[in-house]
């Protein structure tokens, strides 16, 4: 019992230092903000223009495709879980910034074991990307009439349980790797396919097969899937399906992440 | 009192084909200020990361307070304070706040934490900046930072790396101060690294000099020296002469010549007040002309290239080592 509440400790202190650190770069917080904005704004009004003609008939097709959604809802909600996973997948970079900075050793000889320290990082990345989507979706009510504010806090929870999932992959991937620059090269690399086969800015449905088959394999799908039902009450997949198999693949992320963590002492 | 705080039996580390750490043995005792000594490269550095838990040994045993450091790392970390030899604050923190977290993860808490972090930044001069963001701080307030943050959670052993490098003199001396009232106030046993013969000279009990992953000498600063156990001569000539060494070593009284810059040679000698007249006398029939001469004692250098045929400080202005700092 003891043991355990010394961990709620480690576990605590580490959330609070990377919330305090992400408060701290203001540049940061600003960035984590702006830029799912202006994909709801630049991408949002420019595709929803497309989509708009004017013709009760048509629009109603086109709807059809979106799961009955307008383009702008549709976007917005899939911007919501992206803007979480792009920041939580990112955030492994501070392994690699504390790697180099030394701070990473400070806590590698600490008694906290690193099972915890970890998972303090990720959570703590966590809450800061979650009250960063929070803000978003505030926009996002604002420009859409078709979201649901009783469908916020579960889909708050769904983002919570895709960003430790991602926060898991970001630090296994850094903590075998010392540079920041080849980090964030990859980062991009993987983020631009995943974001893109998830549904956040086209339906599944209306995907080739073969990228159906790779959309249906990509956690994201599901964190996007479940998010938009809870916002809107409209999914392509069962909501408790998406949050079963999000939380399989982020045990699994988080699983792995704690092993390689472990390992990653300064030997490599 | 007599039983060793730190304890090494023919610690091994290699790295793919490199043996960093060459069976190397010592023994730290409570309350003593112990020195590795030794060129980059020596094995200090990896020496001290098997002790503090961030590396394991190929082969050989390492004891912290009795606790063997591959069996219970993290019994052995609640016993250790560490200073690390490159930084390892974190800069987008204040002073303050890098001290609550090492304190929070060291199990500390309440008013209890604020006292002894209030105390200890009081202790190495940095109270008034405690909330300012260590980013902006100089090198110097950082690795006191450092020092202040190892003691807070009052550790029974403090493990210094290179705790002086780069690092101009007076910031130096000031580090050297706080090394020495940490021990005489709180009596902890303190094992440091260096490559600085003064630094360890002035600091340490005891010294062990290490070079390719070997300790090849230990002792006090002094018992080291009477390894030479003589003086240095040092004889300047006139600059219409080259210097030279001697072809007789009068009768053993002279152990070793060399040039050294500046028109000199420079003699290690048994015994200077007896040996120097007859130095005199030998460079005269020479027809030499010795514009000066002094003595010394010898210093850890001299022991240094005594044992190695290298000096010491070759390999540290050789390899200048970039502190990586950002921002």
């Amino acid at each position: 019992m003891y043991s355990f509440i010394r961990s709620l400790n480690y576990f605590y202190t580490m959330i609070y230092r990377q919330v305090k650190r992400f408060l701290r770069a203001r540049s940061r917080v600003v960035v984590s903000i702006v830029q799912p904005i202006l994909w709801i704004f630049l991408f949002g009004m420019g595709m929803g223009g497309v989509f708009n003609f004017q013709n009760p008939m048509i629009d109603a097709f086109i709807r059809q495709q979106f799961n009955g959604l307008d383009y702008m809802t549709f976007l917005l909600t899939g911007i919501v879980a992206m803007s979480i996973f792009i920041g939580s997948f990112i955030s492994g970079v501070s392994v690699i910034f504390d790697k180099q900075f030394g701070f990473l050793k400070e806590t590698l000889v600490s008694p906290a074991p690193r099972e915890i320290i970890l998972l303090g990082r990720a959570v703590g990345d966590s809450l800061v990307l979650l009250i960063n989507a929070s803000i978003v979706l505030a926009l996002g009510f604002m420009i859409s009439n078709q979201l649901r504010p009783e469908g916020v806090l579960p889909a708050l929870s769904y983002g919570f349980v895709l960003s430790i999932g991602f926060a898991s992959l970001g630090i296994a991937i850094a903590s075998r790797m010392n540079s920041m620059e080849g980090f964030q090269m990859l980062m991009n690399l993987l983020i631009m396919p995943l974001q893109f086969v998830s549904g956040i800015f086209f339906p599944i449905q209306r995907m080739p097969d073969w990228m159906q088959i790779i959309a249906k394999i990509n956690p994201l799908t599901y964190a996007v899937d479940g998010i938009r039902y809870w916002l809107t009450g409209r999914s392509e997949f069962d909501p408790m399906i998406d949050i079963i198999l999000l939380m399989i693949l982020s045990i699994i992320f988080l699983v792995i992440a704690m092993w390689s963590f472990r390992k990653a002492t300064i030997e490599d | 009192m007599s039983d060793p705080v730190i304890e090494t039996i023919d610690l091994v580390k290699k790295f793919k084909d490199i043996v960093a750490v060459n069976k190397v043995s010592f023994k730290v005792m409570r309350k003593e200020i112990y020195g590795l000594l030794g060129p980059n490269g020596a094995g200090k550095t990896t020496t001290i990361n098997i002790l503090i838990t961030l590396l394991k040994p190929t082969s050989g045993q390492a004891f912290v307070d009795g606790i063997d450091v591959v069996k219970s790392p993290e019994k052995v970390r609640k016993k250790i304070g560490v200073v690390f030899q490159d930084p390892s604050l974190d800069v987008f923190l204040t002073a303050y706040e890098n001290m609550y977290i090492h304190g929070k993860i060291y199990g500390l808490g309440g008013k209890e934490l604020e006292r002894r972090i209030k105390e200890l930044l009081d202790f190495v001069e940095l109270k008034p900046f405690a909330d300012k963001v260590v980013r902006y701080f100089s090198g110097g307030m950082r690795r006191r930072l450092e020092i202040a943050r190892a003691l807070l959670h009052d550790p029974d052993i403090l493990i210094l790396d290179e705790p002086t490098l780069g690092l101009d003199p007076q910031t130096r001396n000031k580090i050297w101060e706080y090394i020495k009232a940490v021990r005489k106030e709180r009596g902890i046993t303190i094992l440091m690294t260096t490559h600085y013969m003064d630094e360890a000279e002035f600091l340490c009990d005891r010294i062990s000099i290490m070079d390719h992953g070997r300790i090849i000498a230990e002792g006090t600063p002094e018992q080291l020296k009477s390894i030479i156990g003589s003086d240095v001569v040092l004889i300047k000539f006139s600059d219409t002469q080259k210097p030279m060494c001697l072809d007789n070593d009068l009768d053993g009284a002279i152990i070793s010549c060399r040039s050294v810059s500046g028109n000199r040679v420079e003699l290690v000698v048994r015994d200077a007040v007896k040996t120097l007249p007859r130095i005199f006398e030998e460079y005269e029939r020479k027809g030499m002309v010795i514009e000066e001469i002094s003595y010394r004692r010898p210093t850890l250098n001299e022991v240094f290239i005594y044992l190695t045929g290298r000096e010491l400080r070759d390999s540290l202005e050789d390899q200048p080592r970039p502190i990586h700092r950002w921002r």
